[in-house]
């Protein structure tokens, strides 16, 4: 058992029999030696499940939004990317600060399970794709941290590799490209679940009157939803790289968000989501010095 | 099913010539849940309304499409063709089958083509609208107007008149703006300050107005009937209560800096009023030449006050008021001329603008009158006028007319020969336009009695040689090239917007054009309205204008006021954002992106697995709300929707389109 662990459990299991919360996400072992699946702990003898291994990818923030109507006070334990992930809620006005209490874990980098199927424990693995494009990997925002901060990985990512491709393609390639990647897609909405910025009661893409989007698993709705997804999150992605991990089709979902926040940033000056609560998604708010005269 | 009736209408033959009105209209009568399809010659026309009005009854019509002009021109009145026929007004769309196509559209038979998808649409859409009904909100009997040169006194007195209580903001430390720096006034020449000041005073005096000076706009917010507006009373330094305007003061103020309204042609003092007839005339303090402020030491003024009113620790305060209307008279500012290389300006002194020349004409101005060169006070025998300088010039400057420049240029050339009996006056010129009564009078006059010299073409070049200036142009009626030695030279500079003038258009919140001047509700037929319900134009910052036009509308803008004022509430729009409150997850992204401040979150109780639970969705406020749709489309699970122009509307519209 790794320090890391011992950590988490020892002030785990002192929030909750000290009555300060009355439950704690975190991550647990699963029935394969790289799933760390995530856990829901309420009482303190269960607190010897949590774990903190390269496989804790699940972002624990979005599960927050099932427990609003929890009662009592909530301990979650974040990586940086999480953390970005509890602003984007509360900047949305999902969660309520105060009934958390926030665990920040500063994190190393994990591992790419896919990578690990087949082998066996402790064989080499494949860094995590999602990890190699962070930027953010301590928390922005906690109660407590539970370890010394993780240096910044500055080398450039295979993400950004693709994005600089696909920039210096003719608009008919980038189109071929694009097509042939939502061409796989299954709409099984697996991206949109799991990402923190898709938080609205009722999914655009559910609805019935209007029907935004067919029922019709075709090329034409496939690109729509793709696409209606990828500029609902504009500005308010906040880059943990859920989507993209999660889909089953491997459809490079972050090479879009990364690309769109990209643009933001050089019409609207740097402003990464999830960051500071104050400051307003650049396309979310009404600014007299918009420098569209339009208005 | 629906009941609807298709009306198609020429406009003369405006509609007509692009588009075969009758095959549009017979191709409209078999669209799903048409009833009824007509084209008439003038929709709009008596007759035209009868048609719809019989058709409505005849057909037991329940919705109807106008395919016309754009709704900007004629909603309203198909509206009320509506209601007279007994049907909610909102039961109507139009299709604009002029603007967007035959006016756009050479060809007959594409353009036809497309007046038929665009019936298509309105057809798809109107089937779709649900009768909506106006609401009232209270009106709130106080003016605004904002600007204190003629056209904002001119507004100020006539609502005063009229028995509202009306403030005027002002910038600067006295009310008079730019008339109060112009000599004469053509064509009749008299003095501007005696037919100005007695306006000034009068506002002063009038029980109604409240003259609210050396003050910005900080904000506006609200509506038609009762804007919220706050506004910073800069710090003054004196205390207006106790001053009495005695002038021990600025006469005895060690600090001289070049004056603004001179134009630096003169100076004033650190603490100053802008002008001997200034209203109010109590001074202010300009900080950042101060003494005091700048070393801590001297306060000299504050010394010799006979009453105490000198106060250096006054500071910036803000006051909000509550306002039922707003006139914008903000009036102009001058072309930046340096742009032209070719008239040296900056370089020569004695190359003025002709504000700076009404400046040296006039007898309070800081040559008490007597026309002095600036470089070395000689007087100057030849004059030359370059009219045209930034206007009618897309390269470099506007490609508008200034419209003033041709008469004051006449009356400046006059005024040279007047004064000086001996001299010349020289004009370079474009076009003499002189559209006005008594204004072709007065430039002939100019001509003819005066011998001023009108030089058809532009001037190529000034510079300096000993002390004239040699002015190189070319008379384009002669064919030849022509120069001057000239002793000054006065350049008709063009007006602009004032640049701060896209602010506060932005603060208030209605529209202006390319060049920042704010932008009428209609060119022709509502020329002092904006498109903000309650915000009106006067003067000079709608476009370049002379006095009587801006009096006269300062005096429409008045009326229009008081015509609002006089009613004790109004009707509001009713196509304004509504909150499906089941789907809404009270994100409050519609909040900061309102540009209204229309939108705050409440609190609703629902019941989730037999618990009474409360959560936040967004309300949207009716009074304030102004139908723009900026949250329809920022809310990602549509649960705002623009009444009128709901989601379900417009996919029906793309559907009729595209499917």
């Amino acid at each position: 058992m790794n320090q890391h662990t011992v950590k988490m459990r020892e002030l785990a299991r002192e929030l909750l029999s000290s009555g300060q919360v009355s439950l704690v996400l975190g991550w647990e072992k699963g029935n394969l030696w790289y799933k760390s699946p995530p856990v829901f702990i309420s009482r303190v003898e269960d607190v010897e499940k949590l774990i903190f291994d390269e496989f804790c990818h699940n972002n624990l923030a979005k599960y927050l939004m099932d427990l609003v109507h929890h009662s009592g006070k909530i301990a979650v334990f974040v990586k940086g990317c999480d953390s970005r992930a509890i602003n984007r809620l509360l900047q949305d006005n999902q969660i309520k600060r105060e009934k958390l209490y926030i665990i920040g874990v500063p994190c190393p980098g994990l591992k790419d399970p896919d990578d690990a199927v087949g082998k066996k424990q402790g064989a080499e693995v494949k860094n995590s794709a999602k990890c190699a494009t962070c930027s953010y990997p301590n928390p922005v925002v906690y109660d407590a941290l539970l370890w010394e901060t993780v240096p910044v990985n500055t080398t450039k990512a295979p993400v950004e590799e693709l994005i600089a491709k696909l920039d210096s393609m003719t608009p008919d390639e980038r189109y071929a490209y694009w097509t042939e990647q939502f061409s796989r897609c299954i709409r099984c909405f697996a991206c949109r679940n799991v990402c923190p910025a898709c938080n609205c009661r009722e999914c655009c893409f559910d609805q019935a009157e209007p029907d935004w989007l067919g029922k019709a698993n075709n090329l034409s709705e496939n690109q729509f939803m793709q696409m209606t997804r990828a500029m609902h999150v504009a500005g308010r992605c906040i880059e943990c790289g859920e989507c993209e991990r999660v889909c089953p089709m491997n459809i490079p979902l972050m090479a879009i968000n990364k690309k769109v926040a990209r643009d933001i940033a050089e019409l609207f000056g740097e402003c990464a989501a999830g960051l500071d609560l104050e400051k307003r998604p650049p396309l979310g708010h009404f600014d007299l010095n918009d420098p569209e005269k339009f208005m | 099913m629906k009941r609807v009736g298709v009306f198609i209408c020429h406009c003369g033959t405006n509609i007509a010539h692009t588009v075969d009105c009758e095959k549009v209209a017979k191709t409209a009568a078999e669209f799903p849940h048409v009833v009824f399809s007509t084209d008439y010659k003038y929709m709009c026309s008596e007759p035209g309304q009868m048609v719809i009005k019989n058709a409505i009854k005849e057909h037991k019509l329940d919705r109807i499409v106008v395919a016309s002009c754009s709704p900007r021109m004629h909603e309203p009145t198909f509206r009320k063709c509506m209601e007279s026929a007994g049907l909610n007004p909102y039961l109507m769309e139009m299709a604009n089958i002029r603007e967007h196509c035959s006016w756009v559209h050479p060809d007959k038979e594409k353009g036809t083509e497309k007046a038929i998808d665009l019936v298509k649409m309105a057809v798809a859409k109107v089937v779709k609208n649900t009768p909506l009904t106006r609401s009232s909100i209270p009106i709130h009997k106080r003016a605004l107007v904002i600007g204190g040169g003629i056209a904002g006194i001119q507004a100020a007195l006539d609502i005063a008149d009229a028995g509202y209580v009306v403030d005027i903001v002002e910038k600067e430390p006295s009310i008079g703006g730019r008339m109060a720096q112009v000599d004469k006034t053509f064509p009749t020449l008299d003095c501007s300050a005696c037919i100005l000041t007695p306006k000034m005073v009068d506002a002063a005096q009038h029980p109604n107005i409240n003259l609210v000076t050396y003050s910005e706009i900080e904000k506006v917010e609200g509506y038609v009937g009762n804007f919220e507006v706050t506004i910073r009373h800069k710090a003054r330094s004196v205390d207006v209560s106790k001053c009495t305007g005695c002038g021990t003061c600025w006469e005895k103020c060690p600090t001289k800096v070049a004056s603004e309204f001179e134009l630096g042609l003169g100076t004033r003092k650190a603490i100053y009023t802008p002008f001997p007839q200034a209203v109010p005339n109590k001074p202010v303090i300009d900080r950042d030449n101060c003494r005091y402020f700048k070393t801590g030491k001297c306060m000299v003024c504050q010394k010799l006050c006979p009453t105490g009113a000198v106060d250096y620790t006054q500071e910036d305060q803000l006051e909000t008021i509550r306002y039922g209307a707003i006139v914008v008279a903000t009036g102009f500012d001058l072309f930046d001329h340096s742009v032209y290389g070719e008239y040296g300006y900056g370089k020569y002194p004695d190359v003025i603008t002709g504000l700076q020349f009404e400046r040296l004409i006039n007898a309070s101005g800081p040559t008490a009158g007597k026309i002095k060169r600036p470089s070395d006070h000689k007087e100057p025998k030849t004059i030359v006028f370059i009219k045209c300088v930034g206007s009618r010039d897309e390269a470099k400057g506007k490609p508008y007319c200034s419209k003033t420049c041709c008469m004051y240029t006449a009356k400046h050339a006059t005024l040279v020969k007047e004064k000086i009996k001996d001299s010349q006056a020289i004009v370079f010129y474009m076009d003499v336009r002189t559209p006005g009564k008594n204004y072709e009078e007065f430039y002939q006059r100019a001509v003819d009695e005066y011998g001023v010299q009108y030089v058809r073409g532009r001037v190529s070049k000034i510079y300096q040689k000993g002390d004239k200036l040699i002015v190189k142009g070319e008379d384009t009626l002669l064919g030849k090239q022509v120069e001057v030695e000239a002793d000054m030279v006065v350049l008709a500079t063009a007006m602009v917007a004032r640049s701060d003038a896209g602010d506060l258009a932005r603060k208030v919140g209605f529209s202006y054009d390319q060049h920042d001047f704010f932008t009428e509700a209609h060119p022709k037929l509502r020329p002092v309205e904006t498109h903000t319900a309650g915000v009106y134009l006067a003067g000079a910052c709608q476009g370049p204008k002379d006095i009587p036009d801006s009096v006269s509308q300062a005096s429409a803008a008045a009326a229009k006021v008081c015509g609002l004022l006089s009613k004790n509430e109004m009707a509001t729009e009713p196509i304004i954002s509504a909150v499906n409150e089941s789907i809404c997850s009270g994100c409050g992204l519609c909040i900061s992106i309102c540009p209204y401040k229309a939108i705050d979150l409440k609190t609703i109780t629902e019941r989730v697995h037999g618990k009474m639970l409360e959560r936040q969705v967004a309300a949207v406020n009716s009074g304030l709300c102004q139908g723009c749709g900026a949250c329809t489309v920022a809310c990602r699970s549509s649960a705002l929707n623009l009444r009128g122009f709901t989601n379900e509307q417009i996919l029906a519209e793309v559907d009729a389109l595209c499917l």
